[in-house]
């Protein structure tokens, strides 16, 4: 202890208690009660980031931290400011990702009060964290913040709120930054037992249809190449979740691709007829399975993840093993025999065959969308670092990008939150410089945050950001064509096709709004609008050289559907392919 | 699947906030807590709480497993109709 030490206020505590827990960029925002931790970041060792909506700082972090596997770290006032970030929270709650949002909060003897920009910040996270801290005096902040970062980052990762009311920001403490961070009753480490390797081998060499189907917990626990060591050892196919893509590269000829609903028919199919499946990282959601009572009931599942709740959740299991996905695959490779699975793969390759990824043209001169993603593919050299939207497009990019990199495909998987493209692709780029970052939204999606290009633009982080435009709610459209009728409520973005009880008046000057191309401008971005097919390549190729943010607003057909598509709650014979 | 009373035993720690965290667990799907009771252990930096809950033993579990991994959950154990856990 450095007792001697001068005493330092609770929000300068604050400042070097994140410096210490290895933070490199802050993004925030600020307002009144957390002004005092603002007054001294102008002298902390780390960047930061001014986000334009908390929301949007807080998805900056998140891509930050997906991109680079460190927590990201994001700073906001107390009320809206705190409330703001409730969005942000939950999709990196339900996605696994690493993350400290501090909060400033009103003084303590105002809690309770309905004083000004109060909101119970406690309550209102406690859902959409995996753990939050009220800190109640400025001695608490240096072994608040280093427990924070140590849950953030251990078990399955997840956000921490610290809320810090603005007397502790001011209290004098001469505590500091604890050494070891030790918790009575959270100790998430678990590994495999000799037993459940030893099944596990022995359920691998015998295995005669084997599927290794891996989520996000295989990039969480950097176990990528593990994977692919045990796969091509053992001649085993990989499909992956949404989260999982780029865990296998898909250039591999065991890669299945993504499974689920708009997953390939080979992985689906790989699934239904396995007898055994490795599943590595994964939660079983409901869009993956469809109709659980019938998913893969010809195999014994072995489902390896660090989250002992994740096990047997959804799918019951023949073994579930709570442990470091690494960890399993590393000792379990050398008892893991050669082999090849020959028929089993002509099977699969023959289903491949039958129904691989493909589009049609719908109507000449419109491009087609996921004729943007696989120009996106090749514009990069297929090394891009893709973030995502949510919706329509969100599924082609799963589909149509050959993913070949973990951490290289960035998505708002469990909680589907439209406005995450934008900021997380910041986040990424700011985290990742030295690659190529493209984000990909749809026009309804780059609305809900594109304020946030501004930073972009500041910071000139070379994003390429592709607007899909359908002049829809691509997936709702496509939901209300094949299950509500083509009753097309309010989904329709462009002033033609609305709603009658929307009554608006067709005879408006514009049909397409906004005009992104003047809207990024007006953010300070380069940005180009393409409409002719011919056009669209050189447009990309231009595109992600320029040395800035860039926004590329494409005009696509509006009637494209993501296929194949295994509806909700079907089986695997019910994939529907156009 | 029936749902059974089930007698969940929590040992956590004594700091705010938990009991909010733990009773929400439980009252986010929809289960009633039937009875409640906190109270100190010998050990004053460690609660006790028993909380009765119909549910089915399948959702019982998976309440158990998630309670389990809160921050500041000790132990957790479950009687009655319960077969795991």
């Amino acid at each position: 202890m450095k007792s001697f030490e001068q005493p330092v206020c609770g929000a300068q505590a604050l400042v070097d208690s994140l410096a210490k827990a290895g933070t490199e960029v802050l993004f925030g925002y600020p307002g009144g009660a957390v002004l005092d931790v603002f007054d001294k970041l102008p002298g902390a060792p780390f960047r930061f980031v001014l986000g334009r909506h908390e929301q949007g700082c807080v998805h900056m972090a998140d891509g930050y931290a997906r991109a680079t596997g460190k927590p990201g770290v994001a700073l906001v006032t107390s009320g809206p400011g705190a409330t703001n970030t409730v969005t942000g929270l939950a999709t990196a709650n339900m996605d696994g990702v690493p993350l400290v949002c501090i909060t400033g909060q009103v003084p303590i003897s105002q809690i309770g009060t309905d004083a000004f920009q109060e909101a119970d910040t406690i309550g209102i996270t406690r859902a959409v964290s995996k753990h939050n801290f009220l800190v109640q005096n400025a001695d608490e902040i240096p072994e608040t913040v280093a427990e924070a970062f140590y849950i953030a980052t251990h078990g399955k990762p997840g956000p921490v709120v610290i809320d810090v009311p603005k007397n502790v920001q001011k209290q004098l403490t001469k505590a500091q930054y604890p050494e070891r961070v030790s918790l009575r009753a959270y100790h998430p480490e678990s590994t495999a037992t000799g037993a459940q390797m030893a099944r596990l081998a022995k359920m691998i060499n015998e295995a005669e249809r084997p599927v290794i189907y891996a989520g996000g917990g295989v990039i969480a626990s950097g176990a990528s190449k593990d994977v692919a060591a045990i796969a091509r050892k053992a001649g085993i196919p990989v499909a992956t979740t949404l989260m999982g893509l780029g865990s296998f590269p898909e250039t591999e000829p065991l890669a299945l691709g993504i499974a689920g609903m708009h997953g390939s028919a080979a992985a689906n199919r790989a699934i239904d007829n396995a007898d055994f499946i490795l599943a590595l990282g994964v939660r079983f959601n409901d869009r993956v399975t469809g109709k659980l009572a019938k998913y893969a009931k010809r195999a014994k599942i072995v489902h390896v993840d660090c989250d002992p709740a994740s096990l047997s959740k959804n799918v019951r299991v023949a073994m579930g093993v709570t442990a470091d996905v690494k960890d399993v695959l590393t000792t379990v490779n050398s008892r893991v025999r050669k082999n090849e699975h020959p028929a089993w793969l002509a099977q699969i390759a023959a289903w491949r065959k039958e129904h691989p990824m493909a589009w049609k043209p719908m109507h000449p001169g419109v491009i087609m969308p996921q004729q943007v993603i696989e120009a996106i593919d090749r514009a990069t050299g297929g090394d891009a670092l893709l973030v995502t939207d949510v919706g329509q497009h969100q599924m082609w990019c799963a589909q149509f990008f050959r993913h070949k990199h973990s951490r290289h495909f960035l998505s708002s998987g469990g909680m589907g939150t439209m406005g995450f493209g934008i900021p997380a692709a910041i986040g990424a780029a700011i985290g990742k410089p030295d690659h190529k970052v493209v984000a990909v939204c749809g026009d309804g999606g780059a609305q809900m945050t594109f304020e946030e290009l501004v930073v972009a633009v500041e910071h000139k982080i070379p994003v390429t950001f592709v607007v899909v435009n359908n002049g829809c709610l691509g997936m709702v459209r496509q939901w209300q064509e094949m299950f509500y009728r083509k009753n097309y409520a309010d989904s329709i973005l462009t002033v033609k096709g609305r709603c009658g009880n929307e009554r608006l008046d067709e005879d408006l000057a514009y049909d397409y709004l906004p005009d992104f191309v003047k809207l990024a401008e007006a953010h300070g971005a380069k940005a180009m609008r393409v409409i002719d097919p011919a056009k669209l390549e050189p447009a990309l190729a231009k595109a992600v050289r320029h040395p800035g943010p860039v926004l590329v607003e494409v005009i696509v057909e509006p009637r494209a559907n993501v296929f194949p598509m295994q509806p909700g709650d079907t089986p695997v014979e019910g994939m529907i392919f156009q | 699947m029936n749902e059974t009373l089930h007698r969940l035993n929590c040992f956590v720690e004594n700091k705010p906030g938990v009991l909010a965290r733990i009773v929400g667990l439980i009252s986010g799907r929809g289960y009633n807590i039937q009875t409640l009771s906190v109270g100190p252990t010998e050990d004053g930096t460690v609660s006790r709480m028993k909380i009765d809950v119909l549910g089915t033993d399948r959702v019982i579990e998976q309440i158990v497993l998630q309670l389990r991994n809160q921050v500041n959950v000790i132990e957790v154990t479950v009687r009655h109709a319960a077969k795991r856990g």
